[in-house]
């Protein structure tokens, strides 16, 4: 049974403004909230933190280049799970291969950016940006999108973070906080007094006399973060996932994004994130458990949103800072490198291999070259799913690549 | 934006005037150069100079090391690295020299390393008392002692690193996260550093050099070309002008302003006093707390209280002790677990601290700690606090906790609505006094430094 939004629309609002703090934000929205409407199309980001080995995902597993530069990790042909007669998935990626077949899966392959940096943290915060170092970086191309998306606060957050660790710099946005949440359990004010969460909301939300810069981020943090434990105490149980998902960190997350588009919340982007893809030493067992995280989780969870009705509206997206170097290094591991393939699933997407592997001979200091800038691929997620103009959030014109159907 | 661009440097970095050395200034150097402190230790420090207060913080030292060491071997036996986290909350709850643990806990993120992936529990314990030991010294000393230190060797996959193959993780760290910082080294300067390294391992717990997996080969490092060592390298990498830069920014974010970065021409003065006494740290952290800046209205309260801070800070105003073994778990709710640094980077700081799920967190930690009967201030309760300050109408009670506890004055409002949450209610004293230090805990300025 479909738990439907009209049940706890007005009980709160969350997602606070920032500019809507101290002076009293409107409280009415709920026909705009109504308005938002079931339809509006919701996009899950899956970040692979660390640096994904596209080689070991998408393999070219009859390349000689290939087989020689890894002597330990190599995956023979017998291994992969065969797309066409040149590129395999790893083994571990039943669940893309299942995906593929009904339809649901992209790949867009040699997915990079011109002067490829190798810190994690840089690469991580020019994917998050479109930005260099150089530029003064404020916000996250998401946060660019959130401010697109939403002019007046919501009955619920328009992003989500639903991770343990620091929130990802592409949700930063000049008007709105994203909340990050751990869990949905772990997402509640403790204690016994009902009046607790009100009586802080009251404290937190009276104007301050001395306020700076730093005191507002905070005030309107606290804000969105009671606003939005009380939001969710009103979440419905009557979630049945019509998938299984695995156990594992990713499984569990993005069941929880399930349980939530189900409940009917007009938030339109969610973010996870799986970490360790940093593989310098003893590669193989560590990428392989990864793999079959990612690979079953994004299975269960596009199979669960088929099946609740909602396929049609839910596009996921994994991508990693950068891959990592074709000729493997003497501790059974890889170094950082560059170009890797982007994945894409939903009942929506452009089924199949977008775009070319990248050339294993023609290599830039031993590192593969990319062809597709990932801004191409965001613009395509931009205008062709979330429906808003890509050039300014992106910082320029980037052709897009064609990812849905129709 | 640019608050520090219009700052003189001469002026910031100079010896700030003894006079106008208020409670609020002391409560601000135990703030951030400590864990905070007692009303007593502040009203001891306020007789002093703030320079006085500044040596004393500086040249303090453990009366006794004996029951950190029993506890620590007490947890290291039960080789689970979440005790080792609790035996480090209970050394900052009950140490005499907060500034050389702060300046540890500094160390720590700086040279990031996780138990989550070392798993040998012995290894980063060692690397504590390494850190602790050099946490005022001698940055070059520090740098090669690390290099070699068994638990960031397992860390950074040197210890994997062969001549035929080297592996590059440890180069690149130390040049971009320990050194220099990302754009004052090229691509191939990693990889020839990484060279260097080679052959460094570990056997039985401890550092060893392998000759036969050391590529004695030359090696072009920052354009010098030599058949350089492990050592050598690092040697070339301290010898770097931008170290000393980079160094001093980081010191300068953690101990005074989280935002805006300092101009480079905020950092010149410092980074040229680090040159000078040939990068001993000390000879920076003094010139920092002395200054004129650090004692500033542009810096008090201008920092985001880290998770530790935050939890330490409020036990050690309070005169409070509980369950540190219960405490150290929840601390990584609010996304600061000691020992598990998230990544090489260690903690960003800031307002990366700051997000829906910590600030739940954080309340929620408080609400933990003042619900427990074990949790004591000055060994008793809330009241009995308040007795010993002599602290009895309401407004005196809020008007301390505020002038303790906060780096950022109250709004009337708020302090008026915690007087009134005092004086009225059916409960008894002791859980309205309580649930007014929650309710502290839960406000935007609370979570300031």
């Amino acid at each position: 049974m479909q738990f439907t939004r009209r049940d706890f629309l007005g009980l709160t609002v969350t997602g606070s403004a920032i500019y809507g703090l101290g002076s009293t934000a409107p409280r009415f929205l709920a026909h705009a909230a109504e308005r938002a409407g079931e339809q509006d199309r919701v996009l899950v980001v899956i970040q692979l933190s660390g640096g994904n080995d596209g080689l070991n995902t998408v393999i070219p597993f009859r390349h000689d280049v290939y087989r020689k530069s890894r002597p330990q990790l190599a995956l023979a042909a017998d291994r992969v799970l065969k797309i066409d007669d040149e590129l395999g998935f790893h083994p571990e990626l039943t669940g893309l291969a299942r995906l593929l077949e009904a339809g649901e899966l992209a790949i867009v392959q040699g997915v990079g950016y011109p002067n490829p940096n190798r810190s994690h943290f840089e690469s991580m915060d020019i994917w998050h940006t479109c930005q260099r170092k150089t530029d003064q970086r404020l916000d996250g191309w998401l946060g660019r999108a959130i401010d697109r998306l939403q002019h007046e606060p919501s009955s619920d957050a328009i992003a989500l973070h639903l991770g343990e660790k620091k929130q990802p710099f592409a949700l930063t946005s000049q008007h709105w906080r994203v909340p990050s949440v751990r869990s949905l359990e772990q997402f509640r004010l403790q204690g016994n007094q009902e009046t607790q969460a009100q009586t802080i909301k009251q404290l937190v939300e009276s104007k301050r006399s001395n306020s700076s810069d730093l005191l507002d981020f905070v005030q309107s943090s606290t804000a969105t973060a009671v606003d939005v434990s009380q939001r969710f105490d009103q979440i419905g149980k009557s979630y049945q996932p019509k998938a299984e998902y695995p156990e594992s960190a990713l499984g569990q997350k993005l069941k929880t994004v399930a349980q939530l588009i189900d409940a009917g919340l007009s938030t339109r982007i969610y973010y996870v994130e799986v970490d360790g893809f940093d593989t310098h030493a003893q590669q193989a067992p560590a990428h392989e458990s990864l793999l079959r995280e990612v690979g079953n989780a994004l299975a269960a969870f596009t199979t669960d949103m088929g099946g609740q009705g909602q396929g049609d509206r839910v596009l996921s997206v994994c991508f990693s800072e950068f891959g990592r170097r074709v000729q493997e290094n003497a501790s059974s591991g890889t170094d950082h490198g560059t170009a890797g393939p982007m994945i894409l699933a939903g009942a929506k997407v452009k089924a199949g291999l977008i775009g070319e592997h990248p050339s294993l001979t023609d290599l830039e200091q031993g590192d593969l070259k990319f062809h597709t800038d990932f801004r191409q691929v965001y613009a395509g997620i931009l205008e062709q799913w979330l429906e808003c103009e890509s050039p300014s959030i992106l910082g320029g014109e980037f052709e897009p690549v064609s990812l849905i159907d129709g | 934006m640019t608050i520090h661009a219009q700052i003189d440097p001469q002026w910031a970095w100079s010896p700030v005037q003894p006079d106008e050395w208020t409670l609020r200034k002391a409560a601000h150097l135990y703030r951030r150069g400590g864990f905070s402190a007692s009303a007593e230790q502040l009203s001891q420090a306020t007789r002093l100079t703030p320079h006085e207060a500044v040596r004393g913080l500086i040249e303090a030292t453990e009366e006794s090391t004996t029951q950190y060491e029993t506890l620590a071997n007490s947890v290291l036996a039960t080789g689970n690295a979440d005790n080792l986290t609790a035996w480090w909350m209970y050394r900052l709850l009950h140490t005499a020299a907060p500034l050389r643990e702060k300046l540890t806990l500094f160390w720590h993120g700086h040279f990031a390393t996780s138990a989550e992936k070392v798993t040998d529990s012995q290894l980063m314990y060692q690397q504590n008392v390494l850190l602790r030991e050099h946490a005022l010294g001698n940055f070059g000393a520090l740098l090669h002692e690390i290099s070699r230190d068994p638990a960031m060797l397992l860390y950074l996959d040197s210890a994997s690193n062969r001549k035929a193959h080297p592996n590059e993780n440890y180069a690149r760290e130390i040049m971009e996260l320990f050194c220099l910082g990302e754009g004052n080294y090229t691509e191939q300067d990693i990889r020839e550093l990484a060279r260097c390294f080679t052959g460094w391992e570990v056997r039985a717990k401890r550092f060893r050099f392998n000759r036969y997996q050391h590529d004695n080969g030359e090696k072009t490092i920052f354009g010098q070309t030599g058949d350089f060592s492990g050592d050598d390298g690092i040697d070339l990498v301290l010898a770097q002008p931008s170290g000393p830069e980079f160094l001093c920014t980081k010191l300068v974010k953690f101990f005074v302003a989280d935002e805006p970065s300092p101009s480079t021409e905020l950092i010149a003065p410092l980074a040229q006093e680090f040159r000078d006494s040939g990068l001993q740290i000390r000879s920076v952290i003094d010139r920092i707390l002395n200054s004129n800046y650090f004692f500033s209205e542009q810096v008090i309260g201008r920092k985001v209280r880290s998770p530790v801070e935050y939890a330490v800070g409020l036990l050690r105003t309070l005169e409070g002790s509980t369950n540190f073994y219960d405490l150290a778990a929840r601390l990584d709710d609010l996304g600061q677990k000691l020992f598990f640094p998230p990544n090489v980077k260690g903690w960003e700081g800031g307002r990366t601290w700051i997000n829906s799920s910590t600030l739940l967190a954080r309340a929620n930690l408080v609400r933990d700690l003042l619900d427990r009967e074990e949790t004591r201030f000055a060994g008793g309760g809330m009241v009995d606090l308040c007795d010993k300050h002599e602290l009895k109408s309401p407004a005196e009670v809020v008007d301390w906790l505020q002038a303790n506890l906060l780096a950022v004055e109250l709004s009337p409002d708020v302090r008026s609505g915690l007087v009134r949450k005092l004086e009225s209610g059916t409960e008894p004293r002791e859980r309205r006094l309580r649930q007014v230090v929650y309710l502290i805990c839960t406000m935007p300025e609370f979570q300031l430094s």
